[in-house]
C-alpha cells in the first residue's frame, strides 16, 4: 500500500514538473485519491483521430507498479483495439507484458502510438477490425473520423 | 423422416436460443480485466500452497518425489546425494531463477557475514543504476526496487540496529511485499546488462525468439512472471559479478552407462569475483541451483 502511493506521489510531482514537455497528453490526478486519475489525450495526426480529444480513465491498485493501472477510453472510440460499450483497451503493456519501468505518462504515449498504429488481429471491435483486415481502409477511416467528430471533438455554435 | 428431425432440430434451436442469449451477454461483459482478476486470484490460491521460498529440506524429499518416476532421474538423485546435503524449494511463478538467487544469495552473506561481498557488489549495482539512466529509464521508475534491494543487503550484516536473523531473512522472502521488489531489481539489473552489450546478447537472444534485443527485454525480462533462460542468468551473473552454479536434472543421459549429474558454471567476465571467503574452494560459486525443466530450487553442498 505504502510502496504503491510513493511511486504514484512520484509520478504525480514528476508529472506537475513536466506538464509541457508533453503537449499531446495532460494527465490529472483525482484531487481526493491518488489511484484515480483522468487522461486527455490528442488524436495523433494524420489519422482518423486528428482533431480530436479523448478522455482516459485511470484506475490503479495498491500493488502497482508490480500490476498494470487498469485503463479505459471514457470518450467513444471506433478502433479495432477498444471496446465500443466499455471502452476497454486491448494492449499488451496493460496486460502481461506489463512491468514497473513503464509510468502512467508512458502508458498514455502507448495508447496513442496504438491509435496511430491499429492491430486488427486482436481486435476487441470486430467490425472497425473486420473493415481493416479485408482491406477496406476507407471505409475505416470514415467510420473512426465520424466518432471523433461526434464523441471528441467540441460541438459547434 | 427428414421432416421429423427438421421439427426436432427446429425445437432445439427455439429452446437453445434463450439460455446462450444471457450467456452471451455475459461473454460480452466478460473483459480482459476479468481475465486479469482470475489470474490474480489463481495465483492467491496457488500461494496458499507453497510459499516464494520453501523450508530447507533434506535432499530425500527430492527422492521421494520421483519414487515411481524415471529410473535416470533416480540414479541421477543419488549421484546428487552424495554432494549435496538439502534443497530449499522455490514456488513456480515465473520467478523462481531470480527468487532462488536472492534467497540464496543473502543467505550466503547472512551465514559467513561477508562484508566484503557487500562492498564488492555495491559499485556494480551502481553501474546499473547508471547503465538505467543511460538506457534512458526514468529514475523513478527503478529506485525503489534499487533502495529495497541495498536495504537487505544491509540488514543480513549483524550488528546494526538494522540487523535481522536468519527467521526474519525467511520471513522477508515470503512477503511479497519484499520479495517481489527484490525480484524486479534483479530483472532490472538483467535488462540493463543486456541492453549495454547488445552484440554480445543478441545472437542467444535470436536463438530463442524473433526479437530484438530490446523487444526482448521489455517483453521477457522485465515483466514479473517471465521465466528465465540462459542468457538471464549470464547477464545477472554477469553485472552484479556474482558466479552461479546451475545444476542440471532431467532425463539425459550417456550412453556408456554410467549416469552422471551435468551443471554449468556461469563465471562473470568481470575480474573482480567475490572471494568467497567462507568457502574452502576458491572459484566454486557460493550460489548453486537445481534445474529441473521450467524450474529453478536451491541447492546446499555438503
Amino acid at each position: 500500500m505504502q510502496a504503491s502511493k510513493a511511486r504514484l506521489f512520484k509520478e504525480y510531482h514528476e508529472v506537475q514538473r513536466e506538464k509541457t514537455a508533453d503537449p499531446d497528453i495532460q494527465l490529472v490526478c483525482d484531487e481526493s485519491n491518488i489511484f484515480k486519475w483522468t487522461a486527455f489525450v490528442k488524436g495523433p495526426s494524420e489519422t482518423p483521430y486528428e482533431g480530436g480529444v479523448f478522455q482516459l480513465s485511470f484506475s490503479v491498485s495498491d500493488q502497482y507498479p508490480l500490476q498494470p493501472p487498469q485503463v479505459r477510453f471514457l470518450t467513444k472510440i471506433f478502433h479495432p483495439n477498444v471496446h465500443f460499450k466499455t471502452g476497454e483497451i486491448c494492449l499488451d503493456i496493460l496486460k502481461n507484458a506489463w512491468s514497473p519501468a513503464w509510468t502512467l505518462q508512458s502508458v498514455c504515449r502507448a495508447i496513442i502510438a496504438l491509435m496511430a498504429h491499429p492491430e486488427p488481429d486482436s481486435p476487441l471491435n470486430c467490425d472497425s477490425g473486420n473493415l481493416l483486415r479485408s482491406g477496406d481502409v476507407r471505409g475505416y477511416q470514415s467510420m473512426a473520423r465520424m466518432y471523433t467528430r461526434l464523441a471528441a471533438m467540441p460541438k459547434k455554435g | 423422416m427428414q421432416s421429423k428431425e427438421a421439427v426436432v432440430e427446429d425445437g432445439e434451436i427455439t429452446s437453445s436460443v434463450t439460455v446462450p442469449d444471457t450467456e452471451f451477454d455475459e461473454w460480452n461483459n466478460f473483459g480482459d480485466d476479468d481475465i486479469m482478476q482470475q489470474q490474480y486470484s489463481i495465483q492467491a490460491d496457488e500461494a496458499k500452497k507453497v510459499p516464494f521460498v520453501g523450508d530447507k529440506e533434506p535432499l530425500s524429499s527430492l527422492a521421494a518425489e520421483y519414487k515411481s518416476g524415471s529410473p535416470i532421474l533416480l540414479e541421477k538423485i543419488k549421484v546428487l546425494d552424495e554432494q549435496y546435503a538439502a534443497i530449499r524449494r522455490t514456488r513456480g511463478d515465473g520467478n523462481c531463477f531470480f527468487r532462488s538467487f536472492m534467497f540464496s544469495y543473502l543467505e550466503h552473506i547472512m551465514e559467513c557475514q561477508d562484508q566484503a561481498e557487500v562492498d564488492r557488489i555495491q559499485p556494480n549495482v551502481e553501474k546499473s543504476r547508471k547503465a538505467l539512466q543511460t538506457l534512458g529509464y526514468a529514475d523513478l521508475t527503478f529506485e525503489d526496487f534499487f533502495a529495497l534491494f541495498l536495504e537487505q543487503l544491509e540488514c543480513v550484516i549483524q550488528g546494526k540496529e538494522t540487523s535481522i536473523s536468519h527467521e526474519e531473512l525467511v520471513i522477508r522472502s515470503r512477503d511479497q511485499s519484499i520479495s517481489d521488489y527484490v525480484v524486479m531489481f534483479f530483472r532490472f539489473v538483467t535488462s540493463a546488462e543486456i541492453q549495454m552489450r547488445t552484440e554480445f546478447f543478441e545472437p542467444f537472444i535470436l536463438g530463442l525468439t524473433n526479437t530484438t534485443v530490446e523487444q526482448f527485454c521489455k517483453l521477457s525480462v522485465e515483466p514479473m512472471g517471465e521465466e528465465s533462460d540462459h542468457v538471464h542468468i549470464t547477464a545477472l551473473s554477469d553485472a552484479l559479478g556474482v558466479p552461479i552454479r546451475v545444476v542440471y536434472l532431467d532425463r539425459s543421459s550417456c550412453d556408456t552407462g554410467g549416469v552422471s549429474v551435468n551443471h554449468h558454471d556461469f563465471m562473470p567476465v568481470a575480474g573482480d569475483l567475490p572471494n568467497a571467503s567462507c568457502s574452502s574452494v576458491k572459484n566454486i560459486p557460493f550460489i548453486t541451483l537445481l534445474y529441473r525443466p521450467g524450474h529453478y530450487d536451491i541447492l546446499y553442498p555438503k
